[in-house]
């Protein structure tokens, strides 16, 4: 039956990580930025508790938990730090990939060494967004633009299947236009080894779907850390004698936003419902991620905006923020492979 | 009617591409890249003075002031400031030069302080700026509520107060610093003052780090017990605001104020155009070159580009003619800020879903014009501000 509340454990964990994020993460964010990495500590206390294998299954020392539990948390860390959270979730989106063609097996064997091991990072790329050449089982080929500093593992999605490569990758570091606390790099293989590969469309659209919502929930959070920064500013700061946010000018913009925020949230926790409860969560995932990044244009620039002048100075994160939700948005196949992948069960 | 520009200044404009093409889009990239201003000793500097820039537009004592930004009206004004920005808009501000505070200064300051403070600007002998302080930490739309005081103490005023990014401040010979003579008085009150850089009391310069536009320095100071000569205080030399009776006159330097910043509006809007129009090729050349033009969802964006920059560059244009004309602009120089900053945020902004994960490498030129043209709604009357100034005079909307 309809129920908008979350059970005792979700409420825990989004409890715990909004913690984390706000206490952790949010006195460092610049540092990261700068850094273009998450230190150590950090990255020790966030695996501690279990957030660096939320998805993996509990036989594989996983916390198994599924898309609902993922959205919560990457609202949580996106509204914080969404470079941070790709950091710190060295798996990333590239599990979906694993989980959803090679099951367990997979995940024993690709997934979990890059959780046992400090520092190492698994990438998704799609390959629409690159060039690949395949010969003799091996990979050649070209990304733009990979929101990571290494690439321990390489999954390549493509409409019908995937690849997976461990060596033959080199990384070649990028001034990045968000994100930075994740690294940014263009990712070059070069005859790299194919170690495992699969074919299956339907397998395929569902980890991307997955991806997908990976990526709209930590632009949910990139788009709520925003606004609610900027309401709060409002609430703040006067001009013509009372609070900015009193005019309806602003007042109306902020409700906006609101709006926004909320119906991104809406949808993606319904994609993520739909998914855990088995079902095709395809075009959901894609309309929510479409709306997410239509939110992304309105929200990001309007989030500076509030601020006026001190939102385009680097000593709030709204204008990062701004970058964020345009990097994240151009992520996962962008708006465009979305909006078709909503609108194709139409026909 | 006639929306067509003549031969003449189409040369000029030609003239301006080539020098923006080879000097200002790398010097422009080049600060971006640094995430710092050029340094004042940058060889760009030196040729942008032999190229001749950097001049005043007063042509020296006894003068007649000559109109619009470049001596030749604001149309021609804003043409030219258009194609510039399209090259780079931070380097038209990091350009030396009087910059900002010249309309204010042609149109106020007594015949003594132009020679003084535009004189060294005629014929500069080495890089030389100057700089206009309105916004205050604890506010900048509220123009009329700003905190900096200035204290009459015999033949001098003392300043103190504290200003925030303000262009070029740090490296001006001096800074046109907003300050209230008589806060009693509000709006009133408010005066102008030549603050030269070196006085002491004037510090504590801290350059800001910007999302965009990082090739100008945004700086804030402070003021603390700045003593400067009573002659220094724009216009009304040697007077002082309590002598002034209120109305009309005592109000001038707040109105002379304002109505600067009215006249540069649509020039600052016609950056916003140079920004997106800028945009709008690279997107074209982009999509040519991965043979997008036909996907219908790109051709959607590069049509809707050009129609809204259209329209803005018209709303633009229409706003400075009617400037040259001598008729009222208010509405028109406001709704051309607002329409052209929003369009040219907008195209930025679909313009990076253009480029897909190209965009987000950080070094594409559209990933610039995308941090750039933000700034464009903000500064010299925000968005909202904009509305603010149309509703009054559309509607009435109360002060
Ligand atoms: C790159 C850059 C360069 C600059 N250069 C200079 C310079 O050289 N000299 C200088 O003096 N200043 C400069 N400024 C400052 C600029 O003019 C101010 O930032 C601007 O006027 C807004 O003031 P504020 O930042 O204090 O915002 P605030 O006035 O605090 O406004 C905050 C928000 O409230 C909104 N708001 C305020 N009043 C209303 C209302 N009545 N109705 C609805 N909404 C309202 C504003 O639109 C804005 O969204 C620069 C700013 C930037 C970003």
């Amino acid at each position: 039956m309809i129920d908008f509340s979350l059970n005792e454990d979700l409420e825990l964990i989004v409890d715990t990580i909004r913690s984390f994020s706000n206490e952790r993460v949010l006195p460092k964010i610049r540092t990261f930025e700068s850094d273009r990495r998450v230190d150590g500590e950090v990255s020790r206390e966030f695996a501690m508790a279990g957030f660096d294998r939320l998805e993996l299954p509990e036989s594989l020392g996983g916390s198994g938990l599924g898309m609902l539990a993922r959205v919560l948390v990457n609202e949580e860390m996106g509204a914080v730090d969404p470079g941070a959270a790709l950091a710190l979730d060295r798996l990333g989106p590239a599990f979906y990939a694993l989980e959803a063609f090679g099951g367990l097996n997979a995940l024993a064997q690709f997934a979990r060494p890059i959780v046992e091991t400090e520092g190492k990072r698994a990438v998704l790329v799609l390959e629409s967004d690159s060039t690949f050449d395949v010969e003799h089982g091996r990979v050649s080929g070209a990304v733009p633009w990979i929101p990571s500093g290494r690439a321990d593992l390489v999954v390549i999605l493509s409409d019908t299947g995937a690849r997976v490569v461990e060596h033959g990758s080199s990384l070649q570091p990028l001034r990045g236009s968000g994100l930075r606390a994740a690294g940014s790099a263009s990712l070059r293989l070069e005859h790299a080894p194919v170690i495992a590969q699969w074919q299956d469309p339907r397998k395929a659209a569902q980890a991307l779907a997955k991806a997908r919502l990976y990526a709209a929930s930590l632009l949910l959070g990139v788009l709520r850390g925003a606004s609610e920064f900027s309401r709060n500013y409002a609430m703040n700061r006067e001009a013509f004698g009372r609070p900015i946010a009193h005019h309806q000018g602003l007042a109306f913009l902020i409700v906006d936003m609101y709006t926004a925020v909320e119906s991104v949230r809406l949808l993606v926790h319904d994609a993520a419902l739909k998914i855990d409860s088995g079902e095709d969560g395809t075009q959901h995932a894609a309309a929510a991620f479409v709306e997410a990044v239509e939110a992304s244009r309105f929200i990001g620039p309007n989030g500076v905006q509030i601020l006026g002048g001190h939102g385009f100075m680097q000593d709030y994160p709204v204008e990062k923020a701004m970058r964020e939700s345009r990097a994240l948005g151009l992520w996962m196949g962008g708006i465009d492979r979305a909006r078709d992948d909503a609108g194709k069960f139409l026909e | 009617m006639d929306f067509e520009i003549d031969k003449e200044l189409r040369r000029e404009i030609e003239e301006t591409r080539e020098w923006g093409e080879r000097e200002v889009r790398p010097a422009g990239l080049e600060a971006d890249r640094n995430g710092a201003p050029l340094p004042i000793d940058h060889p760009y500097f030196r040729r942008y003075l032999e190229h001749g820039g950097g001049r005043t537009r007063w042509h020296g004592p006894g003068a007649e002031p000559a109109r619009g930004s470049s001596g030749g009206g604001v149309l021609k004004s804003v043409i030219i400031g258009e194609e510039i920005s399209y090259w780079d808009r931070g380097m038209t501000i990091a350009n030396p030069g009087v910059g900002l505070p010249e309309g204010i200064v042609l149109a106020s300051a007594t015949e003594e302080q132009k020679e003084r403070f535009l004189g060294p600007f005629l014929k500069p002998d080495r890089p030389r700026w100057a700089s206009f302080a309105l916004t205050e930490p604890g506010g900048g739309s509220d123009t009329a509520n700003f905190k900096t005081r200035a204290r009459r103490d015999g033949k001098h005023w003392i300043l103190t107060g504290a200003k925030c990014f303000i262009g070029n401040a740090s490296r001006a010979d001096w800074i046109l610093v907003q300050a209230n003579a008589d806060p009693e008085k509000g709006r009133s009150g408010q005066r102008a003052f030549f603050v030269e850089q070196g006085t002491p009391g004037l510090g504590g310069f801290k350059i800001e780090k910007k999302m965009g536009l990082k090739a100008y320095e945004s700086t804030s100071f402070t003021l603390e017990e700045c003593r400067i000569p009573e002659n220094n205080l724009l216009g009304e030399a040697g007077r002082s605001a309590e002598k002034s009776d209120g109305g009309e006159k005592s109000s001038k330097g707040y109105k002379s104020t304002m109505s600067t910043l009215n006249a540069s509006r649509p020039g600052v809007a016609a950056s916003a155009i140079g920004i997106a129009r800028a945009a709008l090729d690279e997107s074209i050349a982009f999509a040519r070159a991965n043979d997008l033009v036909k996907q219908v969802r790109v051709r959607d964006r590069l049509e809707l580009f050009q129609r809204k920059l259209r329209a803005a560059w018209l709303m633009v244009l229409k706003s400075a003619w009617l400037a040259d004309q001598g008729k009222p602009n208010i509405v028109e120089a406001s709704m051309g800020k607002v329409y052209a900053a929003e369009i040219a945020q907008d195209i930025a902004t679909l313009a990076m879903e253009l480029l897909g994960v190209v965009g987000a490498r950080g070094d594409h030129l559209i990933e610039k014009l995308y941090r750039d043209v933000k700034a464009l709604n903000i500064v010299e009357g925000t968005g909202q501000i904009q509305r603010v100034i149309m509703g009054r005079q559309l509607v009435g909307l109360p002060r």
